[in-house]
């Protein structure tokens, strides 16, 4: 019996061993898996996988950037001359246009005699770029050349202003303008909640009397609670057309109106730690002001806020780290248009409302799929910077009370 | 200016804040509210959508919200309570507990989009799930996990440690005096953290997106492995697509009422215990 | 399409209680990725499938069947009181890739134009570059909306949007415009009647496509879509029937 028990024992505390390391195995999960995809993406061909981009083998030109690539498709660049040396007009051509040059019953039953057609068609046009299937490539005739393509790199993604996913025959992966678009909401959210925050903070902790404390207390409880997805459609049907009409805006759907959504979602976080901050005040310091002559005004401003800075530090921080990753709410008010922002009151695109946007379409292992898991390292790379800095701040705090 | 007046100037200020984010609830609140509140019936809450979802009720995303809940729960609460009994009790003070500490802080701030992401990777795919009420559950349970890590963890502290040495002083072993004496009384503030995380979960869209959510199934699940309806994914749909946005408002003002009742209601139920027990524990 | 699959399966296990439809939402990609993954065994695209995707089907031996279900015509809608009524495509793709900005280019009032497009997962958005911009790439930095109905929404009040949404979303809240294919010589509006007649040009099918292994699973809901009561759904919806 004693044994069995002392089994037991031994069985129980194992089990909490390994429950006490459950978080850590999924932290280190989420990094497995998020990174194992996202680095993927380095490995991508610049060009759509299974195509490749082909050329008169009189074509001089040894390799073109995938900004090249798809600006030639688009009709921007229209002259050889402004990619190599060779001269003459550029003609794009994609597959579907031979199936106008030829009719269908030439080509074969299982389309076998397709590569010899598009052979033909390139051999005839020395200023031509045909973007193929790799499975169709005119292998054996002597005047076409497979344009070598470059991998997806990581100066091009981070550096990049273009997020085209799905444009073909070269897929834009520009980061910069969702990662800029995600800092600069967040950042305005804050400006926005920190004084209008930190107000609230100072009125609970030094001005209101218990009843109304009481009363505060459990409202920001509940404005933390709102799903983020009610907060997306209160500020899709009321604050999209308010803010459209009292500013008198060509579009509703504005970084604005994001922030401003985001600003209240951030509230809580922000309220709650800078009222702890200012309540831990020991009491002989506030009373030294007051016996000093200074209102108690001063002694807020002069005294108490300074010496919760810290907390206040971790509350912006905290606040920011909130917005960041806010996914629903900014999805629906923002408009999503991936530009770089140049004003406030335009639209703009975040690192969550994509990956809410995009991820079911991309095929899973594509190179979309995988731009978009990178796009969540990024989330995460940031959120953790966030809360070690946080940590790092209140830590700080701790020392200076000894 | 005198410094009075300008106290008096900063004051005000203050207190004009401290209305306004009153204000503020009661705009959210009341706006959908004062909308919803005509959609909701009896057939509201207990038929299917109907109509291109512009009409009849919206059960099967209550029943899914629910499946939800309770599978992420029953992976996330014992899971959870081990893992702060572990820190709290056995652990001691060394790097081991900061170190999990940290960890659980650090899962407790990465946005639940990056739940969905890796959700869909590991539970989707990788298991083989399948976007499933198992895949969806997994992923919400871990998201909640650090809420009630902490709360346990918090409700384990405010016990007195007399009682733990009183209890092995009798002869009782570590489990016994954690079964018997710590968990009862940390029971009241543990079932908080639960509630609230109840509430967590019934609210979130993002990690259901990819792993579990379906746009239209009026059946009711059957196994884990199927997909549901959810409430917080079909406000998004019905607030964003469907061919007549404006036939479709009501129902979507109903069920930002439903959902937000739902939250709403946890929360106060989990403020309201927090008051009664700690009310008693000081007492005692 | 998806108000199709979901009004067809209401009706479809309304009439046959036993069965069981799940919609999915999330756009054409989605849909071809899920059969791909063997997660479903139905996917629907408003667009035909792609060269890419048909090639991964084969690698994964899945032999996909399709089956136009409906067409649909694409209509391009702007704000009610805007003065434009006629566009030409070229306009349209000078409009939609961002070199056409005001439109007082086109002949309407001096106000910026805002174009609001689908999300990349669409296949709406698939058709119209395809179709309208010829291939090329949107202007960068274009709204993207979740989906067709925030489209409407949006170009319902704002002054200067334009937007493109399947014939089946067309209301009274926004303006249709008549659209030119041969350089301005006709303009036609979308409707189902010029739509059927081959006048309107942006008309585009819309498809079913299932896994041949699954046939048995699925026939009874194609059956069902091509049949007389699941075309009718088809034109109540506002699409055009197949036959």
């Amino acid at each position: 019996m004693k044994q069995f028990r002392q089994i037991a024992e031994r069985m129980a505390k194992v089990m909490l061993t390994l429950s006490g390391g459950v978080t850590s195995l999924a932290i280190l999960l989420i990094i497995i898996f998020l990174f194992k995809e996202g680095l993927g993406l380095f490995n991508s061909a610049a060009v759509e996988n299974g195509y490749a981009l082909c050329i008169h083998s009189s074509n001089p030109t040894q390799q073109l950037s995938p900004w090249q690539i798809k600006r030639i498709f688009d009709w921007e660049i229209t002259d050889w001359s402004e990619v190599s040396e060779k001269k003459g007009e550029i003609t794009p051509f994609r597959l579907d246009e031979i199936f106008a040059m030829y009719p269908e019953d030439e080509f074969g039953e299982d389309y076998e005699l397709l590569p010899q057609k598009l052979g033909e068609t390139i051999a005839q046009n020395p200023n031509i770029i045909a973007f193929l299937p790799e499975q169709y490539l005119p292998n054996g005739n002597q005047s076409v050349k497979v344009l070598p393509v470059e991998n997806i790199n990581i100066a091009d993604f981070f550096g990049g202003k273009e997020w085209l996913p799905t444009a073909t025959p070269s897929p834009q992966f520009g980061a910069l303008p969702l990662i800029m678009g995600t800092l600069w909401v967040s950042f305005f959210a804050i400006l926005i909640a920190l004084p209008f925050g930190l107000g609230v903070a100072i009125y609970m902790s030094e001005l209101a009397g218990t009843r109304t404390r009481k009363f505060l207390k459990p409202t920001i409880e509940l404005l933390a609670g709102i799903p983020s997805v009610v907060y997306g459609f209160f500020g899709l049907v009321v604050l999209v057309p308010l803010i459209q009409r009292t500013l008198n805006l060509p579009v509703g759907e504005t970084a604005f109106a994001g922030s401003l959504i985001l600003a209240i979602m951030a509230l809580p976080t922000i309220i709650t730690i800078a009222e702890d901050a200012m309540r831990s005040t020991p009491r002989a310091m506030r009373e030294a002001s007051l016996a000093l002559g200074a209102t108690p005004w001063q002694t807020i401003y002069k005294v108490i806020v300074p010496h919760a800075s810290s907390g206040i530090m971790a509350a912006v921080v905290l606040g920011i780290g909130r917005a960041i990753g806010e996914t629903m709410a900014v999805l629906m008010v923002t408009g999503n248009a991936a530009v770089m922002l140049t004003s406030l009151f335009q639209s703009v695109r975040t690192i969550p409302a994509t990956i809410a946007a995009e991820l079911g379409e991309a095929p899973a292992g594509g190179a979309h799929y995988q731009s978009l898991f990178l796009l969540g390292c990024i989330l995460f790379v940031i959120t953790m910077i966030i809360s070690a800095s946080a940590e790092f701040i209140a830590k700080k705090d701790h020392n200076k009370g000894i | 200016m005198n410094k009075k007046t300008k106290q008096k100037i900063a004051f005000s200020i203050f207190r004009l804040l401290g209305l306004l984010i009153i204000g503020i609830l009661f705009w959210i609140l009341g706006f959908i509210i004062y909308n919803g509140i005509g959609v909701i019936s009896w057939e509201f809450l207990t038929a299917a959508p109907t109509e291109g979802m512009t009409s009849g009720g919206i059960f099967p995303a209550i029943v899914g919200t629910l499946c939800l809940v309770a599978g992420s729960v029953i992976f996330a609460f014992p899971v959870g309570v081990m893992s702060a009994i572990y820190m709290n009790e056995y652990a001691g003070n060394g790097w081991i507990v900061r170190f999990i500490r940290i960890m659980t802080n650090n899962l407790g701030s990465i946005p639940s989009i990056v739940f969905g992401l890796f959700g869909m990777a590991l539970f989707v795919n990788t298991l083989g799930f399948g976007d499933s009420i198992l895949a969806g559950s997994c992923t919400l349970g871990l998201l909640v996990l650090p809420l009630i890590i902490r709360t346990t963890e918090e409700a384990l502290k405010a016990i007195p440690n007399s009682y733990r040495t009183g209890s092995l002083a009798l002869g009782a072993s570590k489990i016994q005096t954690i079964r018997k004496v710590v968990l009862p009384m940390a029971f009241p503030n543990i079932i908080t953290g639960l509630i609230l995380s109840i509430g967590r979960v019934s609210g979130e869209t993002a990690p259901i997106l990819f792993t579990v959510a379906a746009y239209f199934l009026p059946k009711l699940p059957t196994s884990i492995f199927d997909q549901v309806m959810a409430l917080p994914y079909h406000l998004y749909v019905i607030a964003t697509s469907g061919t007549d946005i404006e036939a479709s408002r009501p129902i979507a003002y109903g069920t930002a009422l439903v959902l937000i009742t739902i939250v709403l209601l946890m929360n106060l139920l989990a403020t309201t215990l927090r008051r009664y027990f700690g009310r008693k524990v000081k007492t005692n | 399409m998806l108000p199709l699959s979901q009004k067809a399966a209401e009706e479809f296990m309304k009439a046959l209680p036993s069965a069981t439809v799940t919609v999915t939402g999330g756009g054409s990609g989605v849909g071809i990725a899920a059969l791909l993954e063997g997660t479903t065994e139905l996917a629907q695209l408003s667009r035909k499938i792609k060269f890419d995707e048909k090639n991964k089907l084969k690698e994964k031996r899945i032999i996909a069947k399709e089956i136009t279900a409906a067409y649909d015509a694409l209509a391009v809608v702007v704000y009610p009181s805007n003065k434009v009524t006629n566009l030409t495509r070229e306009q349209l793709e000078g409009i939609f890739t961002g070199k056409i900005k005001n439109w007082k280019e086109v002949g309407g009032a001096d106000l910026a134009i805002i174009p609001y497009s689908r999300e990349t997962s669409s296949g709406t958005y698939e058709f119209f570059k395809e179709s309208v911009l010829r291939n090329k790439n949107y202007m960068s930095g274009i709204m993207s909306m979740p989906a067709t109905g925030a489209i409407i929404q949006s170009v319902s009040q704002t002054k200067g949007a334009i937007g493109y949404v399947g014939l089946a979303y067309l209301n009274k809240e926004v303006k249709a415009i008549h659209v030119s294919y041969d350089g301005g010589k006709t303009f036609v509006a979308p409707s189902v009647t010029n739509a059927k007649n081959e006048t309107y040009p942006i008309v585009r099918p819309l498809y079913y496509y299932y896994n041949m292994a699954a046939e048995a699973k699925v026939k009874s809901f194609i059956d069902f879509i091509l049949s007389d009561k699941g075309q009718k759904i088809v034109s109540e919806i506002g699409f055009i029937t197949v036959k």
